[in-house]
Order: structure tokens, then C-alpha cells, then sequence
């Protein structure tokens, strides 16, 4: 089993029309994100965190179970697309691999998910700083649009 | 005439990893990733916009590192007074130096 893909999980479609998730930078829910290894095997089915392939230390104590909360930045609109973003994460004094992660909504009952991230390789951080990036905050390249 | 509007979330998004061995990021590299933040130019610009928007960039790259420098600075100044107040200044001069 290995990461095969980017994806926004299915039933993170369904809980935005029940109004499960907010995205508002004051008094939004908290996202986390969750790193993995590739023994983690996640699609667009994948409805909820699970601890099963979360990644472990190296050494030290960067990670923590659930990963690190995200600093969400209000939606907004360009022409007639809806989007938003969140501010990098990082992980500092770390020496953990990942290869994917997942954003879940850690406010929700059950930690519904919200998109699975394909790393595309195995990525490593030994004794410095993992960072992840996200994508430029417009209708073409953010984190979660809608169109 | 019926109108539709199809509703749609995108799959094609991704983010990028960055990592360090043996160190943090340096102030010119988190200066990179704030300019890439700042400044985008669109696939479809002209040679001309393209360039000046490259320019743009590069001066928000050396305006964003002189500041970091700053907070560095800055912030090793209180860090080093907290450990002197603390009876180390021996360490809090290894720390000044660094």
C-alpha cells in the first residue's frame, strides 16, 4: 500500500453542504495535519484521521500524534471561484520521514477529513526544519477551491 | 432557455516539502517562500510584465532577508538579557557571538 494521489475526500464534499466545516480565521474549527509513511494508503474514500501509518520521531519529540493545527486564512472569492488557504506549517528541531500527510478537521466529532496530500516521495527532516508549503492562494493553485 | 451552473472541487492542488539537515532555514531561504507568497505572475503574461514582476520580486527577496536579519537580531538581544538575568553570561556571550 503507498500514497497514490492528491485528493479531496468525498465526504469532506458532503459535510461542507451539512455545514460540518469552517474555515473562518476567527472562530473557524482547527485543522490539523498528520504526516505518514507510505504504508499509509489514503483516497478519496478516506472519511477520517486514524493513527494507523502516523509517523514517529527519529529522535526527539517534534511530532506529536494529529500532527501540528494549521493557521487558516479567511476564504475569499476571485471572478466566481471560492477558495481557501492555510499559512505553511512547520515542524522545527525534527528528524522524522513522511511521504503524505492528511488535514482533518480536529474541531469535528470523528476528525473528518479534508484532503489527502501526496508527498511524492519520501520526504526528511534530520536534526532541522520540515516545512510544508502550500500552494498560492488564487482560483487556480490554492488548497481548497471551489468553481 | 435553461442555465446551469455546475459546482465543482478541485483535485489538482498540491503542496510543496521543504526540509534542512543539521540546521534551520537561513533568513534568505524563508525570504524566498515570503516573496513566493507575495508575488505571482500569471502563465499568460507578457515578456515584459513577466520581468518586471521577476525585479519586483528580487527587491521584496532583500527587503524580506534585512528584516528577518532584524528580528534575529533583535530576539537574540532579549534572549541573551533573559539568560544573563539568569546568572549565565558567559553563555549568553556564546550566544550573542553566534
Amino acid at each position: 500500500m503507498a500514497f497514490s494521489g492528491n485528493f479531496m475526500c468525498t465526504s469532506f464534499k458532503q459535510e461542507l453542504l451539512e455545514g460540518v466545516h469552517n474555515f473562518k480565521n476567527s472562530g473557524g474549527n482547527t485543522f490539523n495535519l498528520a504526516l505518514y509513511t507510505n504504508s499509509a494508503s489514503f483516497t478519496a474514500a478516506t472519511t477520517a484521521y486514524t493513527t494507523s501509518n502516523e509517523i514517529t520521531n527519529t529522535s526527539g519529540s517534534a511530532y506529536s500524534a494529529k500532527g501540528v493545527s494549521l493557521t487558516r486564512v479567511d476564504p475569499t472569492t476571485s471572478s466566481t471561484t471560492a477558495f481557501t488557504d492555510f499559512a505553511d506549517a512547520s515542524f522545527s528541531s525534527a528528524s522524522f520521514t513522511a511521504r503524505g500527510g492528511l488535514i482533518f478537521n480536529d474541531s469535528a466529532s470523528g476528525d473528518p477529513t479534508v484532503v489527502v496530500l501526496d508527498f511524492g516521495a519520501d520526504k526528511t527532516a534530520s536534526n532541522g526544519t520540515f516545512t510544508i508549503v502550500f500552494p498560492t492562494a488564487d482560483a487556480s493553485n490554492a488548497i481548497i477551491r471551489i468553481a | 432557455m435553461i442555465h446551469t451552473n455546475a459546482l465543482g472541487l478541485s483535485n489538482d492542488f498540491s503542496v510543496q516539502v521543504l526540509t534542512t539537515k543539521d540546521r534551520g532555514f537561513t533568513p534568505e531561504e524563508i525570504a524566498e517562500r515570503a516573496a513566493d507568497k507575495i508575488v505571482s505572475v500569471s502563465d499568460n503574461a507578457t515578456p515584459e510584465v513577466r520581468a518586471q514582476a521577476e525585479a519586483f520580486r528580487q527587491k521584496i527577496v532583500r527587503l524580506v532577508t534585512f528584516y528577518i536579519h532584524e528580528g534575529i537580531k533583535n530576539d537574540r538581544t532579549t534572549v541573551c538579557n533573559a539568560i544573563v538575568d539568569a546568572g549565565q553570561p558567559q553563555l549568553a556571550e556564546l550566544i550573542r557571538r553566534l
